[in-house]
């Protein structure tokens, strides 16, 4: 016999015999009572409320501003990491780079100081990002830059977690399945390791600068 | 290879940490932070809200529980689908011997760890050295216990105990790092010397929050962000899960891995919350190339069959520990295992045996604090309830101890002996102070003992009915 057998034999004799607290052994679960419903613009304004308590910094551009915008923080780099043109929100980004002398890094390179990503949804009631994994969707440019720019658009707001796996749900779970990992991001990296004082930044970007685009 | 066990040195270990004053002060601060923030973030929509969402986690960890073995399966073939391979130990020895093959067969020399509790039941980290392979923590809190050779104090801020002066030593005296006061200073120096390993390590080991078993999925959550690092850069990952971390549904991850930091650390979600799926695919440029599932059992089916099975719901939120008076004073060292304070208190005897943890069942004051923070609302007052009843009943109660109960119920039980009692105990306070002589004084080592109201409630009792009359 396996471990695995053992383990579940053993399991599957004491079924029942749990002692797990007197509650309801019913079916009927207890749901959650759902935050107010709220129209577009109030999602978008939690969104952007929640994003900047947590240290984010939150802009609402046009794609020219946007290209501007992410000049600005490259402030003179001319390498960075990035997702593939066709996974953001800004067409022919990767030319323009190329028209301004910015070079994209090869995944994984751990010295470049600025990541580019786009999103797959983003979640209002935590100021959320969610970042699947796929092709010309690099892990390493949310986590391995100090400043990680996230391009999305209103449109890809939905309430809140719960929201987001109904939908997950309906288009049978495809951040559990196809994507290799998901990632929600909730504001920059930190830590309050040391003597209890929270410092930003501990292994992954100290910036996060989320940039809606319109559409 | 296991962990050393000194629960039942808990009064002596308690004593040490009442002694110092970096921890008291260290501990004291940590802890009232969890406990202030968790009340902000669990309420802050409403306070039905909140309770809605806690017992909603309550449910889904029980419904899983109570499927456990069919859940295990369904994992199984999930996690399978998802690309994972999938290994079952039974204790801590065959899950450590599990991690060494694996890195014999990728032929692994440095491994990155992200924080895990279960590793810490396994001696996972001694296991992997004794084999020459070299292991870094890269948890800024484990990577200090790690440098210090110390073990952590606290289920989700390992080296709470420590003050920053004591942190910037050791990173001096370890490390040769500049002196330096400042807190974002000392993290940046730890990023830097911890870049090197993510970008070099042949396997990343991680635990694991959640096993979503309709997916197949392994929820992780974290700050720092090495947690991803662990999961991603390296080519092999391993994640130790153990069997209870099991929920059935996205749905129920969804609850779950909110109320979580929600009652930890009081963020309504932490800075990444990752959903691992196996390895990466083929059309992608990274994250690991072979990805594994250990389930490891470790006591948890014998734990499975009794009256504490309740206990297997804990998700590991060190609410309860930040909320514990006791834990509050003594930090999580003197508790001699991996889990300090209430749940830990509850979880070292189901581990250990009881016989090699009687103190800890007593290291409560039943005020019901960790009940009323839980998460998922595990009874633990009950449950210690029931380890000192289990421990009367092998005669492991101490003699002086039962003669005081005695002595106690002989007292209790004549207005006239009551009385005597009580007159005895205010002239015996009169005469001795503030010190409580001989046994008696333990109660007054580390407290002040209050003073006896001058006039007896019976006597004023007495004096109210005569000025009626």
């Amino acid at each position: 016999m396996t471990a695995r057998d053992r383990i579940l034999n053993r399991l599957r004799a004491n079924v029942g015999a749990a002692n797990l607290g007197a509650r309801p052994t019913s079916a009927d679960r207890r749901h959650m009572i759902p935050l107010l419903e709220m129209d577009a613009e109030e999602r978008l304004a939690l969104f952007t409320r929640e994003a900047e308590q947590l240290g984010g910094f939150v802009y609402q551009l046009d794609a020219n501003e946007a290209v501007e915008q992410i000049m600005d923080l490259l402030e003179g780099d001319r390498r960075v990491l990035s997702w593939d043109d066709d996974q953001l929100p800004i067409a022919g980004l990767r030319k323009i780079f190329d028209s301004l002398g910015v070079a994209i890094a090869a995944p994984g390179d751990g010295d470049v100081r600025v990541g580019i990503t786009g999103v797959t949804a983003a979640l209002a009631a935590t100021g959320s990002l969610v970042l699947e994994s796929g092709a010309g969707r690099p892990r390493g440019a949310s986590l391995l830059p100090d400043r990680h720019i996230a391009l999305m658009t209103a449109a890809q707001l939905h309430k809140d977690l719960e929201d987001w796996g109904a939908a997950q749900k309906a288009r049978g779970c495809p951040a559990f399945r196809e994507a290799s990992n998901t990632v929600i991001v909730t504001g920059p990296s930190k830590t309050a390791d040391i003597g209890h004082q929270l410092v930003k930044g501990a292994h992954g970007p100290r910036e996060l600068h989320i940039l809606i685009l319109p559409g | 290879m296991t962990v050393e066990i000194q629960s039942n040195d808990f009064i002596a270990l308690a004593d040490i940490a009442l002694r110092n004053p970096d921890l008291q002060h260290a501990v004291a601060a940590g802890t009232r932070g969890g406990y202030q923030k968790r009340a902000e973030t669990m309420f802050a929509h409403s306070r039905e809200h909140g309770e809605h969402m806690r017992q909603q986690a309550a449910e889904a960890k029980r419904r899983a529980l109570r499927n456990l073995p069919d859940l295990l399966e369904t994992a199984e073939r999930n996690l399978s689908a998802n690309g994972w391979q999938v290994e079952w130990a039974e204790d801590a020895a065959e899950a450590n011997r599990l991690v060494l093959d694996i890195a014999r067969r990728h032929k692994v020399q440095t491994v990155a760890k992200s924080k895990s509790m279960l590793t810490e039941e396994l001696g996972l980290n001694h296991a992997l050295e004794a084999a020459d392979l070299r292991v870094v923590e890269t948890d800024l809190g484990e990577y200090i216990i790690q440098l210090n050779d110390e073990t952590p104090s606290h289920i989700v801020a390992p080296v709470m105990h420590k003050t920053k002066a004591e942190i910037r030593d050791i990173f001096i005296r370890e490390l040769g790092m500049e002196p330096t006061d400042d807190a974002e200073a000392m993290v940046a120096f730890a990023r830097k010397m911890l870049r090197h390993d993510f970008l070099n390590a042949d396997m990343g080991i991680s635990g694991g929050n959640f096993l979503i078993a309709e997916t197949g999925s392994v929820g992780l959550v974290m700050n720092e962000g090495n947690g991803r690092m662990c999961t991603s850069m390296p080519r092999v990952h391993i994640a130790l899960v153990g069997i209870e971390k099991i929920v059935e549904t996205v749905e129920d991850y969804a609850t779950l891995t909110q109320v979580l930091p929600s009652s930890s650390t009081g963020q309504k979600l932490t800075v990444y919350t990752n959903i691992l799926n196996g390895p990466r695919r083929a059309d992608e440029d990274d994250g690991p190339q072979h990805s594994y599932v250990i389930l490891v059992d470790n006591g948890r089916s014998q734990i499975y069959g009794t009256d504490y099975a309740e206990a297997l719901t804990c998700i590991r939120c060190g609410a309860c520990q930040n909320a514990c008076p006791v834990y509050r004073s003594t930090g999580g060292h003197a508790y001699g295992w991996v889990y300090g304070g209430p749940i830990g208190a509850v979880l070292t005897p189901l581990f250990v045996g009881l016989e090699n943890a009687q103190p800890l069942p007593h290291a409560s004051s039943l005020c019901g604090s960790c009940k009323q923070v839980c998460p998922v609302d595990i009874d633990l007052p009950r449950m210690l309830l029931d380890l000192r009843w289990e421990l009367v009943r092998d005669g492991h109660s101490k003699t002086g101890w039962d003669a005081a109960m005695k002595a106690w119920a002989i007292g209790m039980t004549s207005p006239r002996r009551f009385a005597l009692g009580g007159a005895t105990a205010r002239a015996g306070q009169h005469i001795m102070g503030e010190y409580l002589p001989g046994i008696l004084g333990n109660w007054t080592k580390h407290r002040d003992f209050p003073d006896f109201a001058p006039k007896p409630f019976r006597r004023l009792w007495k004096e109210r009915n005569n000025d009626r009359a």
